[in-house]
């Protein structure tokens, strides 16, 4: 009976060639956007002020880039170092608190896993006209640190969320059996709980270094003057200052999104993980 | 998804996974220092802001104000102040149509994208994963790609009129109403990913028996979706749109780069709005009234979402 059913099942070759074609044509017209911004990043500029339009790049040149990088690789180092500091922190706090939200009897359990629900719907701005004034008060505007700490916010919820999920499969018999064994809570914490959370641990730091790296509303509002300009910031500002240099600002927003894609190359399980994580829990 | 695991897990850490004999005061304070973290940063960076967000829309909070850190205390005047101005009103209805049409779109595409992956085919994996792209571009990038696209001598226009669609170019960016659809098109483009993934999931989770058993009773493509495949989706399709909606309340980064609210503030939506009443207009007050009005919408919505997890949680 199973058997059958398989045969039923099972489309035969061609059929099946022909739902990767169209499967072809959605994901072409989907990233159809973004294999452009390739093509004028890769092109001559003035191949694109042809009349019709230009699909592949006539001619091939890594020039935009020259011109993107002078302007931009300041920002990028900046957001690399607010990134990984932001992921650093995120994971020092989520870790720890995940685990004990997964496995410990804690009163306000309930109360935190819906602020830290809330807390991923608040709107930005709302946060960060707030964090305008207080940074104000305490001198951290325009400083790494303040932006730091505004782009924790992003990622702090959603890995609490996430890695409650991985710390509530490990085993308690497994922590409790350490637990006999003498092994202190901090130890359990390390040797136990952190290996089995692993992959939970890897997706948290990918989704907190990329949501880091892509804030744009924190890094405008907390740094008026301009003195921590992450990557968003510079693009945004490139467009402002070079309007007409289609070329060198699509090389910027190429040179913006390496880490996304080189995570979909490298991470994409992971990925996959948060997205489904990411909304799904609560 | 797996919420029956989870109640089973929970439970046994509950019943076993407690610390053995050792000081309770102590063992408290220990463990404590698991999460205590995690509380104070939630109080500083959450709880704090949305209460002093609160506090100086009922100030008159200007730039002084904000040298000294509060202003004067003028009731419900900057409520008053910025619901009466136009802006604000026309910001209410923009963010609602935006919302509205890039919610409905872009769940709709995802969900037809979704069924379209429910089979096996080759490629199908790696395909499915560039679905992910338009959402993990950083939001900035993605207004950047198409504030160029739709620039007035921009690929967009290009295109059609290479096709004889137009014959004069479309201000879509120095248009309001132009503006807006522009908006609206490439919102619903960065929210395709989450939806589609969603539904991909909920499709996976739909018993297979079941299609079989339809099959057997000779029962046809529409019939089966009718009767199984969207019955089965309707719990994840409320959250999702409610999410989507979430989701799209908070957007700011596309239209502040596309137009930047503009022309004349013919794009505002609330979030822009708030952010210009603040740093442009340095009416910190009214710029926090307008975001409160934002966060209630939020606030609302995340209820909703909240009563929904609940709901198909007892299921």
């Amino acid at each position: 009976m199973s058997e059958t059913r398989e045969t039923r099942r099972a489309a035969s070759l061609p059929r099946q060639l022909a739902w990767t074609a169209g499967a072809v044509l959605i994901i072409a017209a989907l990233v159809f956007p973004v294999y452009w911004m390739a093509v004028l990043a890769f092109d001559d500029s003035r191949s694109i002020l042809a009349d019709t339009p230009v699909f592949w790049p006539r001619q091939p040149s890594l020039d935009n880039f020259t011109h993107a990088w002078d302007l931009v690789a300041g920002n990028i180092l900046i957001s690399t170092i607010v990134a990984l500091s932001v992921t650093v922190i995120t994971l020092v706090i989520a870790v720890p608190a995940s685990y004990y939200l997964a496995q410990f009897r804690f009163r306000w359990t309930a109360v935190i896993m819906l602020g830290l629900l809330v807390a991923q719907m608040i709107p930005g701005i709302a946060l960060g006209l707030s964090f305008y004034t207080m940074f104000a008060q305490a001198h951290l505007l325009n400083s790494y640190v303040g932006l730091i700490l505004a782009d924790t916010t992003y990622g702090i919820p959603f890995a609490v969320v996430l890695l409650r999920a991985f710390m509530e499969s490990v085993p308690a018999d497994t922590l409790a059996a350490a637990r006999i064994d003498g092994s202190g809570e901090w130890r359990v914490f390390i040797r136990i709980a952190v290996p089995l959370a692993t992959p939970g641990i890897i997706t948290a730091a990918l989704f907190a270094f990329l949501f880091a790296w892509g804030d744009f509303l924190f890094a405008v509002t907390l740094n008026g003057t301009g003195a921590v300009q992450p990557v968003t910031v510079g693009l945004y500002k490139f467009v402002g200052t070079y309007g007409s240099d289609w070329g060198g600002i699509m090389a910027s927003v190429v040179l913006a999104i390496i880490p996304a894609s080189v995570f979909l190359i490298l991470a994409q399980r992971w990925l996959t993980v948060g997205v489904r994580t990411g909304g799904m829990t609560g | 998804m797996s919420t029956a695991t989870e109640v089973v897990t929970r439970r046994s850490a509950e019943s076993t996974g407690r610390a053995p004999r050792r000081p309770v005061a102590r063992r408290r304070l220990v463990s404590a220092a698991f999460v205590a973290p995690l509380v104070v940063f939630l109080l500083v960076f959450f709880a704090y802001p949305l209460g002093l967000g609160i506090a100086m829309s009922l100030q008159d909070f200007d730039v002084a104000a904000l040298v000294r850190g509060f202003g004067d205390f003028v009731g419900l005047a900057n409520y008053v102040d910025v619901l009466k101005s136009p802006v604000t009103q026309a910001a209410v209805v923009r963010t609602v149509i935006f919302t509205v049409l890039s919610v409905v779109f872009s769940v709709g595409i995802g969900l037809a994208i979704a069924l379209y992956f429910n089979r096996r085919f080759p490629l199908s994996r790696f395909l499915r994963a560039l679905i992910l792209l338009p959402w993990l571009l950083p939001t900035i990038a993605s207004g950047t790609l198409f504030k160029i696209m739709f620039a007035d001598d921009g690929l967009v226009n290009k295109v059609l009129a290479t096709l004889g669609i137009i014959q004069q170019p479309v201000p879509w960016l120095t248009d309001p109403t132009a503006a807006m659809a522009a908006l609206i098109l490439v919102n619903i483009w960065a929210g395709i990913s989450f939806p589609a993934v969603a539904f991909y999931t909920g499709l996976q989770d739909i018993p297979r028996d079941l299609y079989n058993a339809a099959a057997v009773d000779g029962a046809g493509r529409w019939r089966v979706f009718r009767s199984i495949t969207f019955p089965l989706l309707r719990p994840v399709t409320m959250i999702v749109l409610v999410y989507g909606i979430i989701y799209t309340l908070k957007v700011f980064d596309i239209v502040y780069v596309m137009t930047g609210g503009g022309p004349a503030d013919g794009t505002q939506l609330l979030s822009t709005w708030a952010y210009t009443e603040s740093f442009t207009n340095y009416s910190f007050g009214g710029g926090a009234a307008v975001s409160n009005i934002l966060l209630a919408f939020s606030l609302v919505a995340a209820s909703f979402y909240i009563w929904l997890q609940r709901r198909s949680a007892r299921v």
